[in-house]
């Protein structure tokens, strides 16, 4: 028993400092990749399949998030004589916590997913080692890419996904309750700092960039064959959600002091 | 360990590839064992061995895409087994590999892949250049004309062909050919066999394969690996009347007896799903 425990020790320790050489040498490739535009056209490539071909889906999210927080909250609203209220609620929500976390899990399925699959199955196929057999690091061929592109549009698809949900939730205030507009838009702007914009878009980059790292790191690792590479992508997508819910408590606490020490509120409702 | 029964080769020659008491093991398993081998510069040395002896790991530790657990690796009397991933890039740049089904990037057309490892190393080249290397290349392999076609739409032979075109592209020094005729028909092997006798004056060759055919017809040398170990080292006429019966039953393409022993076995447990009349109806 005690030798089971010592071997999965190691194999947790090996596998902890393997994962963060790998994210140091990420990172490190990704610096030199963002300073040589020999290299653009594989940044732009990811950024086209990462961050174009997600924003459809992103948007739906988006969207989706604010109708549904707006039904939810207008009956209990309502029932303080409060629902002119509900951009407000609607709103922070969106902003601040649901359309960045939303949008970064739909982003650890969609991106991270595809990441995974295709970086595993080059792996399971040796084209990974292909790459390296030429003399070329394959970190900063195949990684770095992937990870500017994510790190750079993950915060532009936040704010998609946050315009799109606030759209949605005035559309179910307004357009369904019949909330009066311009009490509905008032009172969201009384509601909404700048602050709070700066802190759910900011999110976007930290989220962007543990995906990306974890999805590559999964498919460079993968197991062999079409069962390796299955789990590599569900292993990816756990361990992806897991860290996008970890990094916003962090986030918010941070964020959270800062504001408390720093910015001046404006007033509240 | 290889003893000096085992050699029929005179190793007073200039090696390019040196490995040094080279030990892999994968968790518990002991792939290579002490094993020390030199690759002639100018010869086609052949590693043969059954499936799971450790003939990719060994061709795969040549050019440090694997390390080993103990030992050294030497190339042109460098050791490149400690090297850093980045400053392994001039090293590599002197090799070719073939790997066993190829690894063509398969989003990249045939003139891509070719293109790949050039447009990587050399910071200025233009496309009439590029275009004209691709097409020598192509040429050498009997497949120009197919520059614009991708991976997916090729046969196997002919992905391997556009991977030897690939392997060749910077020119290296020595190529690596895993298993080159694994999975195809004895004329593409032929046609496989033939491309790697093209380009034994160009480089060194190390090639790693269980058909006896190609290797006899290819080898200035051939290596027999067993269980990690080197059990026979010679040109293909030592080889042919090597005495060692792992040698002989490789060669001739036997099962042991104790693998026969176990399927006999294995005879008196029918599966409930069929009947020895099953079969013999076809």
């Amino acid at each position: 028993m005690f030798e089971q425990i010592g071997d999965k020790t190691i194999t947790v320790l090996h596998n902890t400092g393997d994962f963060w050489r790998f994210s140091w040498s990420g990172l490190k490739q990704s610096i030199h990749t963002f300073f040589t535009p020999r290299n653009y056209d594989l940044i732009w490539t990811q950024m086209y399949l990462i961050g174009v071909l997600s924003v459809p889906i992103i948007m739906v999210t988006g969207a989706f998030v604010g109708m549904i927080l707006a039904v939810q909250a207008y009956d209990q609203l309502a029932g303080m004589n409060l629902e002119e209220h509900l951009g407000v609620l609607v709103n922070v929500s969106v902003v601040k916590e649901l359309g960045p976390v939303l949008a970064g899990v739909m982003l650890a399925g969609r991106v991270g997913g595809a990441l995974t699959a295709e970086l595993g199955t080059m792996r399971v196929t040796e084209q990974i080692d292909a790459v390296r057999s030429m003399g070329v690091n394959a970190v900063y061929y195949l990684v770095a890419p992937r990870f500017l592109a994510c790190l750079l549009l993950t915060p532009v698809l936040i704010i998609f996904a946050v315009l799109l949900g606030v759209l949605g939730g005035y559309i179910i205030g307004v357009g369904y309750f019949g909330i009066n507009s311009s009490a509905y838009w008032e009172f969201s702007a009384a509601g909404v700092e700048m602050w709070d914009l700066v802190m759910g878009i900011s999110k976007g980059f930290f989220f962007g960039g543990i995906i990306a790292i974890i999805s590559c790191y999964k498919g460079f690792n993968c197991g062999e064959g079409a069962q390796g590479v299955g789990r590599a992508c569900t292993e990816a997508f756990v361990a992806s959600f897991i860290s996008i819910l970890a990094i916003n408590f962090i986030l918010v606490v941070i964020f959270n002091t800062l504001y408390h020490t720093f910015w001046i509120p404006s007033g509240l409702i | 360990m290889q003893t000096e029964s085992d050699k029929n080769t005179n190793t007073d020659f200039e090696a390019i590839i040196r490995l040094e008491n080279i030990t892999k093991q994968f968790s518990n398993k002991v792939v290579l064992d002490n094993l020390s081998l030199q690759v002639e510069k100018g010869k086609t040395t052949v590693i043969i061995g059954p499936s799971g002896c450790g003939k990719t790991v060994l061709i795969k530790m040549m050019i440090v895409l694997l390390r080993p657990n103990q030992g050294e690796v030497y190339f042109d009397n460098e050791r490149i087994d400690n090297l850093q991933e980045n400053r392994l890039k001039d090293f590599r740049t002197r090799y070719g590999f073939l790997f066993q089904a190829g690894a063509l990037f398969d989003s990249m057309t045939v003139a891509e892949n070719i293109a790949f490892p050039v447009l990587q190393h050399r910071r200025k080249v233009d496309k009439d250049e590029l275009d004209e290397i691709i097409k020598i290349r192509l040429a050498l392999v009997g497949l120009d004309g197919y520059q614009n076609h991708f991976p997916a739409s090729l046969s196997g032979g002919q992905k391997k062909r556009v991977a030897l075109a690939r392997a060749i592209a910077l020119d290296p020094e020595v190529i690596l050919y895993d298993e080159p005729t694994t999975g195809l028909d004895p004329i593409r092997s032929d046609i496989i066999n033939e491309l790697v006798l093209k380009l034994r004056n160009r480089a060194t060759s190390v090639v790693v394969t269980h058909d006896m055919k190609s290797a006899y017809k290819i080898a200035d040398r051939i290596i027999m690996l067993h269980e990690g170990r080197i059990i026979a080292d010679g040109d293909a006429d030592y080889i042919r009347d090597h005495p060692h019966p792992n040698v002989q039953q490789f060669i001739h393409g036997q099962a042991s007896d104790d693998d026969l022993a176990v399927l006999r076995m294995n005879d008196q447990f029918h599966h409930p799903q069929y009947s020895p009349r099953d079969f013999q109806k076809q």
